[in-house]
């Protein structure tokens, strides 16, 4: 590393020290404002925190695709997910997954969504102001990671020094042993964009990794009768194909939970992974990464482009169902 | 005495019924009489079978497969069942079904065997019993192979492959059916 790169990762890790450089993935209420959760510069322990009670039911925000995979009784069982995320701030907001109105953590909303869509997985929470290593569990994991790290322009992501955090969740994601679902970004940019002067180095670290997926907002769930279009707010793609081919969508209906952003587009397919793990128990995560990849669909989106939706929507049915049978 | 099903196909030509043999002289008896009770197509596993057929899944190109093509027969299992009179009093009933076979089901050629007894408590009353049993005729729905592309190609429930269950599991909610295997019947008449 260069001795300007060193001052970088100098500069970077005293940031994470005085005003942590992990950003949440603005989730934006239904004034579709507020910049959240950054961090709040306690000290934090990783930490196993037990997730809210989830109902089982399937709520109105949720793809109809979830309700007919849970009809056979599978909903994530014998994977973990790890939610990389706020859990120790004093910054909350409110919103509605179906449960009735709560006040919550960025990293609370986030677990409370995944656990949501898949309700026998294993959740885990880390918290992101720790900065330290994210340690995996026996069996599939996947990390979900509804933040980005945002830094001056200009830079490449290899010229970063990483946290031991973001370090091992790159690692894991370039050797293939987590999938990793990491929110687009809200600036309406390309994923890895300029935005306000700074980009989100995250993004760019992850381009090319094996069981990385970007994840961007539809504002709906897409039909191909009702189709659906990126939500304002969401970075897309752009012409990267590296990018294109990583990037999945999936209807975050701020309408109906008050909550928006891609920080909840990002445990959807968190979820999806970990049912699709609980289908295929021996699957390895770019298995599954490229399972959802390969089977979203591009029918159910207006004007469909890969630059902007990559490789389409996320269609669990499709993830779980045979290439052929016979 | 029979559960009739909705969507039989076939005829039910019935012959000389069981009361009007019954009814036979002693000297019928004593021949050995063997008539014809019942002739039809069609029973509880046959529906059963047929309503395996009911829905589907896309694949993943988005391809539907009816599970309908898999769950029909060109022949639906026909069932004759016979009286064989003893004395003017007892028979014996007996009769088999030829069984019907789909693409990914078959439910197995059946024999039936019992025996039918009545008395007369008075000139104008009938009080009978039969009692039959039935061997074979079992429902037995067959297994398909399920490519999954990168996960692998594996032996799965026909129906359950697109879900979320582990394909291995799958096959634990194949259907193996027995039919109704023994019929008790009791019957009393008063003719006035």
């Amino acid at each position: 590393m260069s001795g300007t790169c060193m001052k970088f990762g100098l500069a970077a890790a005293l940031v994470i020290l005085s005003a942590p450089f992990a950003s949440a993935q603005d989730a934006l209420d239904a004034d579709q404002m507020a910049a959240l959760c950054h961090g709040g510069g306690s000290i934090c322990v990783s930490a196993t925190i037990p997730a809210a009670p989830a109902t089982q039911t399937v709520q109105n925000w949720m793809s109809p695709d979830v309700g007919a995979a849970w009809a056979a009784g599978y909903k994530g069982k014998g994977v973990t997910i790890t939610m990389v995320d706020d859990f120790s701030s004093t910054s909350r907001f409110s919103g509605n997954f179906g449960l009735g109105v709560q006040t919550q953590r960025h990293g609370e909303w986030t677990r409370e969504e995944a656990s949501m869509v898949a309700p026998l997985a294993t959740i885990r929470s880390k918290d992101f102001t720790t900065g330290s290593y994210v340690p995996l569990a026996s069996g599939l994991n996947v990390l979900n990671l509804s933040y980005g790290m945002y830094a001056k322009a200009g830079y490449s992501s290899n010229q970063i020094g990483w946290a031991p955090e973001e370090a091992s969740i790159i690692s894991y994601a370039a050797r293939g042993l987590a999938v990793v679902s990491k929110a687009a970004g809200n600036d309406s940019v390309a994923v890895g964009g300029v935005t306000g002067g700074q980009q989100d180095y995250l993004d760019l670290a992850l381009v090319g990794k094996a069981s990385a997926i970007f994840v961007g907002a539809l504002s709906t769930n897409g039909t191909t009768s009702n189709k659906a279009q990126l939500a304002w707010y969401s970075n897309y793609a752009g012409s990267n194909t590296a990018v294109q081919s990583h990037f999945l969508v999936v209807g975050v209906t701020g309408d109906k939970t008050g909550l928006y952003g891609t920080s909840f587009a990002a445990p959807i397919i968190s979820g999806y992974a970990a049912i699709i793990g609980s289908k295929f128990t021996s699957a390895t995560p770019t298995q599954i990464t490229n399972d959802l990849l390969n089977t979203a669909r591009t029918d159910t989106l207006v004007n469909y482009n890969p630059s902007v939706y990559g490789k389409g929507e996320a269609s669990l049915s499709r993830a779980l169902a045979p290439v052929a049978i016979r | 005495m029979r559960e009739k099903s909705g969507n039989r196909l076939g005829f039910r030509t019935v012959a000389p019924l069981l009361w009007a043999l019954v009814g036979a002289s002693p000297a019928i008896a004593q021949e050995m009489t063997t008539s014809l009770v019942d002739i039809h197509q069609g029973s509880p596993l046959s529906d059963r079978a047929r309503g395996l057929g009911n829905g589907g899944y896309e694949l993943q190109n988005g391809t539907f497969v009816s599970f309908n093509q898999w769950y029909r027969a060109s022949w639906v299992d026909m069932h004759v069942d016979l009286l064989t009179q003893i004395t003017e009093d007892t028979g014996i009933l007996w009769g088999f079904g030829t069984g019907e076979e789909g693409e990914k089901y078959r439910i197995a050629p059946s024999l039936k065997l019992g025996f039918l007894t009545q008395m007369h408590p008075s000139p104008n009353s009938t009080l009978s019993l039969s009692f039959t049993t039935t061997f074979g005729g079992k429902l037995t729905e067959k297994s398909c192979e399920a490519d999954y592309g990168d996960f692998g190609t594996y032996s799965v429930n026909c129906r359950l492959a697109a879900s979320q269950m582990a394909p291995e599991e799958t096959l634990k909610y194949l259907v193996n059916a027995k039919p109704e295997s023994q019929h008790l019947w009791l019957n009393y008449r008063v003719t006035f």
